[in-house]
């Protein structure tokens, strides 16, 4: 593969992970957020790399503008020469197979046209996730304020966990973003949560009634109170892990979607 | 007129016959109008992607397209740690180092090469270019092999994520620790049995250091050379992986958690196909919980040694004969490993 090539696909590589990392918060739609040094340094080590290639390429060049393939120069930068001569017993370090032309897929698509952070499409067909189970004793007793800021997961968990009760005709506010529920009516309020990179995401959900659903992928906060029509009884896995929305207001997307977040106080 | 010059001539260079196969060319500068070259490179497989992308923004395909990059982004630093590691060694470290530490049977070199695994803090993707530059090192395969296994399922980073993924369960990481190092050992002696050296593509010979040569120079080329090798396999692998994330929903998965064997095959085959990185792993089968421990420990054991990406990285590296061969091996024996262990230990 001809140097400049080399030099090219480096450079992207290197200011596609710069830019997702270092200059925008884009990083935070596919990695956590303790990535962000790693994705960083190995951005800019990735900079250097085709910098140093473009400078050893050049200095390789200049001599050689008498003539291409000249040999002798004292270049103690550039092994094609010896490469060059016994390359048949060599690590040949000049041939780089065609498929290294991929690694410009994903650099350009993060310098140029990265796609949007996972959303409804995804948490419409994974199984909610299991939510871990709490120690028999270990609900802590719930603030007095109201309406209640609620993680999605922690709502789950008292609904389904807290013999309790505690969560029984609290008003609670939980911030998530829309996903339309297949049957039935009601919607679902969604978080995506990841514990490594996208390709791991797992959805928790809690199903809304009593309001039209927004458009999907829409961020909101959603006021109410566990809906005990669903059947089963509180405290228990029958109970169903829903809500009787009174008010639903639109919110701005947080920077860092794949975490169970309370809400905003507005 | 000055673009469309300038995409003619980017058009043409992918295409030039011969100009990438290895050592083929002479070796040649930058081309008189290179910058033209590099950005009509640059610009036009975008101008293409965007076109390409509009027409399919989909949600299906903006969906597979983050976790096709979600598993390049996560992979790639590991990826560059492990090259530039491969690129060290191969520059500066003498292969008599490798002769003094490892003992000189083989067969004893594997078990400790595996042991060794401990000291690599990273994924699988770091792994392979090691073991690569272990090889043109003078290290028997058998033993690189074993090392190639064990280190990215053994190394502290990896089993401190295994026991915060199981609190409560100590026995999971030993289990892990234990079925991981027996598998790697079992493929280290079954590689000095049956493994032929003509299964290993020529090119994994790397030189060493030169006399006459500046260290970094070699450094620096074989780092990047390992880079973008190994970093177009892994584009290859984590499509594959993205393709199979989203055409196949989690739902599907949970019918198999029924049937014990059934489940333990089921969740090999899954941690091959997923891809997921060996840090992360755990927690993914943490989130299993439909799924036996036995099962779940398999697809612990089986992810960071064979999956999509790895199997990519690795016909790269070694060649396509080896990797099919090796591969399939590896899957078999660490599935049997984890049973045993799994059914001793859970």
């Amino acid at each position: 593969m001809k140097r400049f090539v080399q030099v090219g696909l480096l450079v992207l590589s290197g200011l596609g992970l710069l830019r997702t990392s270092l200059f925008t918060d884009a990083y935070l739609r596919y990695v956590k957020e303790g990535m962000r040094p790693l994705l960083i340094g190995s951005g800019a080590v990735l900079l250097l790399l085709g910098v140093a290639e473009a400078w050893s390429a050049w200095r390789t060049a200049r001599p050689a503008g008498h003539g291409a393939g000249e040999r002798g120069g004292d270049h103690g930068h550039d092994d094609d020469h010896g490469h060059d001569r016994d390359h048949d017993h060599g690590h040949d370090h000049s041939g780089v197979p065609r498929v290294a032309w991929l690694l410009c897929l994903p650099a350009l698509s993060l310098l140029f046209y990265a796609p949007p952070a996972l959303g409804s499409y995804t948490a419409s067909r994974g199984a909610p996730k299991e939510v871990a189970v709490v120690e028999e004793d270990g609900f802590e007793p719930l603030p007095a304020t109201s309406p209640l800021p609620i993680t999605l997961t922690d709502f789950t968990q008292r609904v389904r966990q807290d013999t309790g009760q505690a969560i029984k005709g609290r008003t609670v506010r939980m911030t998530g973003f829309v996903t339309p529920a297949g049957e039935g009516d009601g919607w679902y309020l969604t978080r995506i949560l990841v514990s490594c990179c996208a390709a791991d995401a797992e959805s928790v959900k809690v199903r809304v009634y009593g309001v039209e659903a927004p458009a999907a992928d829409t961020w909101v906060t959603v006021t109410g109170t566990w809906h005990a029509g669903g059947g089963g009884s509180l405290g228990t896995s029958s109970a169903a892990v829903a809500l009787d929305a009174r008010g639903v207001e639109k919110v701005e997307r947080p920077t860092n979607g794949y975490t169970d977040a309370l809400p905003l106080m507005s | 007129m000055r673009a469309m010059e300038d995409t003619d001539t980017g058009i043409r260079v992918p295409g030039a016959p011969g100009a990438d196969t290895a050592g083929g060319a002479p070796p040649r500068g930058l081309p008189r109008h290179w910058p033209l070259l590099l950005a009509g490179a640059a610009l036009l497989p975008g101008a293409v992607l965007v076109l390409v992308g509009r027409s399919l923004d989909e949600p299906a395909v903006q969906a597979w397209r983050t976790v096709c990059l979600a598993v390049t982004v996560q992979a790639l630093p590991f990826l560059l740690l492990g090259t530039a590691l491969s690129g060290a060694i191969n520059a500066f470290v003498p292969a008599s180092v490798f002769n003094r530490l490892l003992p000189k049977r083989p067969a004893l070199a594997v078990p400790v090469a595996g042991a060794a695994g401990v000291v690599l803090p990273g994924c699988e993707c770091a792994s392979v270019p090691v073991a690569s530059s272990l090889i043109g090192r003078g290290v028997a395969p058998a033993a690189a092999f074993a090392f190639l296994l064990s280190a990215p399922a053994v190394n502290p980073v990896v089993l401190t994520a295994t026991a915060i993924a199981f609190p409560g369960s100590p026995e999971m990481v030993l289990a892990r620790l234990l079925a991981s190092l027996v598998t790697a050992a079992v493929m280290g002696w079954l590689w000095l049995w049956l493994g032929r050296a003509e299964w290993l593509k020529p090119a994994v010979r790397h030189t060493g250091h030169r006399p006459g040569q500046s260290r970094w120079a070699e450094f620096r080329r074989g780092f990047q050379h390992d880079f973008l090798h190994a970093g177009g396999f892994l584009v290859v692998g984590a499509m594959a992986a993205a393709t199979f994330n989203v055409a196949v929903p989690r739902s599907v998965v949970d019918a198999f958690a029924d049937s014990p064997w059934l489940s333990v095959l089921f969740l090999a085959v899954l941690a091959i196909v997923l891809a997921v990185c060996s840090e992360a792993d755990a927690f993914v089968a943490a989130s299993l919980s439909g799924f036996s421990p036995v099962a779940r420990l398999t697809f612990m054991v089986v992810g960071p040694m064979v999956d999509l990406k790895l199997i990519a990285l690795q016909a790269g590296t070694f060649g396509r004969a080896f990797a099919v061969r090796f591969s399939a091996a590896t899957a078999v024996v660490a599935v049997v490993c984890s049973v045993v262990v799994g059914g001793v230990l859970l």
